[in-house]
């Protein structure tokens, strides 16, 4: 192992000096600042006892000065040592050795720690699998509303790996008329351990219409909507995939008809 | 002198002794009435004990395992990749000059490069140079010089670094590219826009985030007559929370 160049910080002196800064340099934010510290460090205190404590089982576990590859490895924490796990960012993990030193460590790194029965530690990662088995979706993207342009935003709770429960809420922008639509349904995803893997989706929901300002029409209208739709979903890398999918939407209008509108859209979503 | 005081310390020494076995000797009505009811009990219980492996132990047991396997709970470990707060700064409204902002912003890290990010802003559009140097004339009424916006975009930290502040401090910085969608609100109509930016992050300590960005949101406005696109270029000075 090569020796690391740069200097060990205390966590003390970084905290103390940290504070100074923050109150000296953001004034605007010191109010903020001052309550938020208090509250950490009363939450600390009430969670001191329910840290999770895990040991080093390969020869030394590295800590960096930051969640990220490029932030400097300043400390190593050797085998048969233990950490106190502080929270978790993305890919990294925050902890706390013996000795009282803070830094980040990797999330593959800390899946080699162990338990303090002698079990691995076990977490999610982003991976294929846990594209497979997931809780929470969260996605943006755009598209088409019968003619107008889409913008929109979702989130997903899955009850499942093929069931999940969905909230979509859109705005469209058109040459006719502006709008905003919420919707709510469910999504059967076919074959959620394929890269690729369609889905078919049912739901309902209100739609919001308003005409745009230079054409006379009637005026501002709510409406229930339903859809029914299919799609597919394709993992791209770590937590990402992308999801496309048609609509076939039904306008339930106060007018003596219902409207009928297609929608599809490309989104780009996270799973956590 | 030295045999009056040895036998001085000798009978001391035997009548503490007498005294304090005798003590325990005695059974005094009042002490270990207690102790002897404990012991009955005790005593029962082993008695019931005995019988009861007597029954079931039909096949002797070798080793009698008499630690209980403890239930290990794993504590929680707190995710911190949401990410929350405002600020202010200035938006230059194409054709009507630049005027104050106030935004808001929630972003949400997948991984150390990738972030969700969702803005929202509003600003009031000050004058075009045809209605200052026109006298009277008003192109938009109050409520439409309000210029509202949102964007959904997608974040990437491509520059991720450290800043130094004299001889002990480091903070953690990173730059950031934004590229998104959304919408604005301007003139009474609503339009599609589409949003770049950069920005630039420094974290004092693990949750707090200030940030200093640009975004330019381009979107079609036909307000002037023709049909352009038109660059509207904001700049932000925010401060967030990690949590």
């Amino acid at each position: 192992m090569e020796p690391s160049i740069t200097t060990t910080r205390s966590r003390r002196l970084r905290r103390t000096s940290l504070g100074f800064v923050v109150l000296a340099c953001f004034l605007s934010v010191t109010a903020l600042a001052k309550q938020t510290e208090a509250e950490k460090a009363a939450k600390e205190q009430a969670a001191q006892e329910k840290l999770l404590q895990v040991f080093v089982s390969e020869p030394y576990l590295e800590l960096s000065t930051g969640p990220g590859r490029g932030y400097p490895v300043f400390h190593v924490v050797e085998r048969e040592a233990s950490v106190d796990v502080l929270f978790r960012r993305t890919d990294w993990f925050k902890v706390r050795t013996e000795q009282g030193v803070e830094g980040y460590a990797r999330a593959r790194d800390m899946r080699r720690t162990k338990l303090a029965d002698g079990s691995p530690f076990v977490f999610n990662l982003g991976d294929m699998a846990g594209f497979t088995t997931h809780d929470w979706e969260l996605g943006i993207g755009g598209g088409d509303y019968g003619g107008a342009s889409l913008i929109n935003a979702y989130g997903a709770y899955s009850l499942t790996d093929n069931m999940k429960i969905e909230l979509t809420l859109s705005q469209f922008l058109g040459n006719f008329s502006n709008g905003y639509k919420a919707e709510a349904g469910i999504t059967h995803v076919m074959f959620p351990e394929w890269r690729i893997s369609p889905f078919l989706e049912l739901g309902t929901g209100i739609v919001y219409v308003e005409p745009r300002a230079t054409i006379i029409l009637p005026e501002d209208r709510t409406d229930q909507t339903a859809y029914v739709g299919a799609g597919f979903r394709m993992y791209l890398t770590r937590r990402f995939f992308l999801r496309a999918d048609y609509r076939w939407h039904t306008v339930f209008t106060s007018r003596d008809d219902n409207q009928e509108l297609e929608e599809w859209k490309v989104l780009i979503a996270c799973f956590f | 002198m030295e045999s009056p005081n040895r036998l001085l310390l000798l009978t001391t020494a035997l009548c503490a002794t007498l005294l304090l076995s005798g003590c325990s000797l005695l059974r005094w009505p009042w002490f270990g009435k207690n102790k002897n009811v404990e012991q009955q009990q005790t005593e029962d219980q082993a008695a019931a004990e005995e019988e009861a492996e007597d029954a079931d132990s039909t096949p002797p047991r070798v080793i009698e395992p008499n630690v209980a396997r403890r239930k290990i709970k794993t504590p929680k470990i707190d995710n911190e990749n949401w990410e929350i707060g405002g600020g202010a700064g200035f938006v230059s409204i194409e054709d009507f000059g630049t005027s104050s902002t106030y935004a808001g912003q929630i972003s949400y890290h997948v991984t150390e490069d990738f972030f969700f990010r969702a803005d929202i802003g509003q600003s009031t559009a000050g004058k075009t140079s045809f209605e200052t140097l026109g006298g009277d004339i008003e192109l938009l009424t109050g409520n439409q010089r309000r210029f509202t916006y949102y964007s959904l975009s997608l974040g990437y930290n491509f520059l991720p670094g450290e800043v130094f502040l004299g001889r002990k401090l480091a903070m953690n910085s990173g730059f950031y590219t934004l590229v998104g969608i959304g919408s604005v609100k301007f003139a009474g109509d609503n339009r599609l826009t589409v949003n770049l930016g950069a920005g630039f992050r420094v974290l004092p300590t693990d949750w707090l985030a200030i940030h200093i960005g640009v975004q330019d949101r381009v979107f079609n406005s036909d307000l002037l007559g023709e049909d352009k696109v038109t660059n509207n270029m904001e700049m932000l000075l925010s401060a967030t929370v990690f949590f």
